[in-house]
């Protein structure tokens, strides 16, 4: 692999205990290395615990076994240099757009009230969104919720970027417009990028690697190198290149999703048959 | 904006005036006809001479000022004491584990049948009347609150966190002003409730106050008089309540409900 690895998985186990049951295994012996500035998707079927896995780097849950390596260190609690983008945008609906986004820097040692101020107009302008700094979550859009979120986490310049479907929750013409942006803020500056989707073509429209992950619990199953040029955009869609790996991915996914289904069938059926 | 929303603004209003412009109708139709004897409903217009001479006399504002100061002294420790141990509750498990039993009872039951026990300690004037508005309304600014800091989404947590927020500031940063609607809607529903409990006390003690003066009123056999200050009553409460309300449009102008008639997509 070029260049050494930002992110080292090693053998990491997380157990999930429902409330008030006995812990389930949801990922079992993940082991992956993210090179420095790599673009890395994990793909798999729901459930899957590709979440789960973000949320460990994150370092808002704790792993039961194995280890996490940030630059060849164990991760820590959760910190602006591993910055999270969340599906449901988890902006605070009290503060405006520009409020949002200096939330960051005001908590970052060194930087005066000026700096702190051009920075977030600097990331307001990235993400398009001159004329609603004043404005309320409430009043925005899903799309523009999203560019608030993303520029709040990018104005804290983390080391990595970690992304939990940031895009899920948008509407098709959206989510397209916001996978070119991020592909061209991501060329202009790069970063360490872990990247989780079920969305198996925007998987290879955004990654350099491609992590499939198997039904519960979870697991690498299998890695896969996206090899189409850089910088990309939308147009990349239309090589056959692109429509073979995508059918690469999603051969590998359909497998996973179909266990997983067969197993939530057979789990079905053992608890039928236990209360019986 | 504008011209259109202001009008639909003044029809909901004159809409909303009916239905107590008809009853203020059929009492001066019941009155003016003697269909009801003038001792068991005085007319309105007697109603309200009578509460220009009381407001005149300056005796119905000494009594509604104390009954205003019962009520802003009773609600003000409610909600203070309610909002921190709500927060209190919802924070830390064992606070949740004394106190959950407590709430569950007191919750339901109704204290003013405390008041003669109360009377019996604190005597008859202000004491057991702000003692029963804190008890009356403290405990649904506890549950609310807590129910609301417990429900604070976690990613909301999470991203605090995640942006540099040290742990010991969690409470203040996030789970405070998330949990605001909700402890503003607590504050909301308790407001009647001290209400009625301190004009009830006052009602059942003495000891002046709007609730006094009625029970004085009719134990004089002055009808007029009682409706003055049923009237007052009546204004008072809606008055609380309105101010309120504005409170809410304030602190809460960011949040959805506020803001529904502004949103830009």
């Amino acid at each position: 692999m070029a260049g050494r690895s930002k992110i080292v998985f090693d053998a990491v186990r997380y157990d999930y205990t429902p409330p008030g049951g006995a812990p389930v295994p949801a990922l079992d012996g993940v082991s992956l290395a993210i090179a420095e500035d790599e673009f890395v998707a994990v793909v798999g079927p729901s459930g899957c615990g590709k979440s789960t896995l973000l949320h460990l780097v994150a370092g808002f849950l704790p792993l039961s076994d194995g280890r996490i390596l940030l630059d060849g260190r164990p991760v820590g609690p959760p910190g602006p240099d591993r910055g999270v983008v969340f599906q449901h945008f988890a902006l605070f609906p009290w503060k405006t757009v520009r409020q949002n986004i200096l939330y960051g820097l005001e908590r970052k040692r060194g930087l005066d009230a000026d700096t702190r101020r051009a920075l977030a107009r600097r990331y307001i302008e990235m993400v398009r969104l001159e004329g609603f700094e004043d404005l309320y979550p409430a009043q925005l859009s899903g799309g523009m919720k999203q560019r608030v979120a993303i520029a709040r986490t990018l104005a804290t310049q983390p080391d990595v970027l970690l992304m939990d479907e940031p895009f899920g929750a948008l509407d098709a013409q959206t989510r397209g417009l916001m996978q070119e942006e991020l592909l061209a803020i991501w060329s202009r500056r790069r970063k360490t990028v872990l990247f989780v989707t079920h969305d198996v073509h925007e998987a290879v429209l955004l990654a350099d690697r491609i992590a499939v992950m198997t039904a519960r619990p979870g697991r690498i199953k299998a890695l896969v190198e996206v090899g189409l040029p850089r910088p990309r955009d939308r147009a990349v869609i239309r090589s056959a290149a692109f429509a073979e790996r995508c059918e690469d991915v999603w051969a590998l996914v359909r497998e996973e999703a179909r266990a997983a289904e067969a197993g939530v069938g057979q789990m079905g059926a053992t608890e039928a048959g236990g209360a019986r | 904006m504008g011209r259109r929303d202001r009008r639909t603004r003044l029809a909901d209003a004159a809409l909303g005036a009916v239905l107590p412009l008809l009853l203020l109708a059929a009492w001066e139709i019941a009155t003016r006809f003697a269909l009801v004897s003038s001792f068991l409903l005085p007319r309105p217009g007697a109603v309200v001479v009578r509460l220009a001479e009381e407001i005149a006399a300056g005796t119905l504002p000494a009594a509604a000022g104390a009954t205003l100061l019962r009520l802003t002294v009773s609600y003000g420790i409610a909600a203070v004491v309610g909002v921190g141990l709500g927060i209190a509750m919802a924070r830390l498990r064992t606070v949740r584990w004394v106190l959950d039993p407590v709430v569950s009872i007191a919750l339901p039951s109704p204290k003013i049948s405390l008041l003669p026990v109360l009377v019996l300690w604190f005597g008859v004037f202000d004491t057991p009347k702000i003692v029963i508005g804190v008890l009356s309304c403290v405990f649904p600014i506890v549950a609310g609150t807590a129910a609301g800091a417990a429900g604070v989404d976690r990613h909301l947590i999470w991203s605090a966190e995640n942006l540099g927020t040290r742990p010991g500031a969690l409470l203040w940063r996030v789970v405070l002003p998330a949990a605001l609607p909700q402890i503003v809607t607590a504050l909301q529903v308790a407001l009647p409730i001290a209400f009625i409990a301190v004009v009830v006390a006052e009602m059942l003690t003495g000891g002046g106050g709007l609730g006094g003066g009625l029970i004085e009123a009719t134990r004089l056999a002055d009808p007029a008089g009682a409706f003055a200050h049923l009237v007052a009553i009546g204004v008072l409460g809606f008055l609380a309540m309105a101010a309120l309300r504005r409170l809410r449009r304030f602190i809460l102008v960011w949040h959805e409900e506020e803001q529904r008639q502004g949103v830009i997509i």
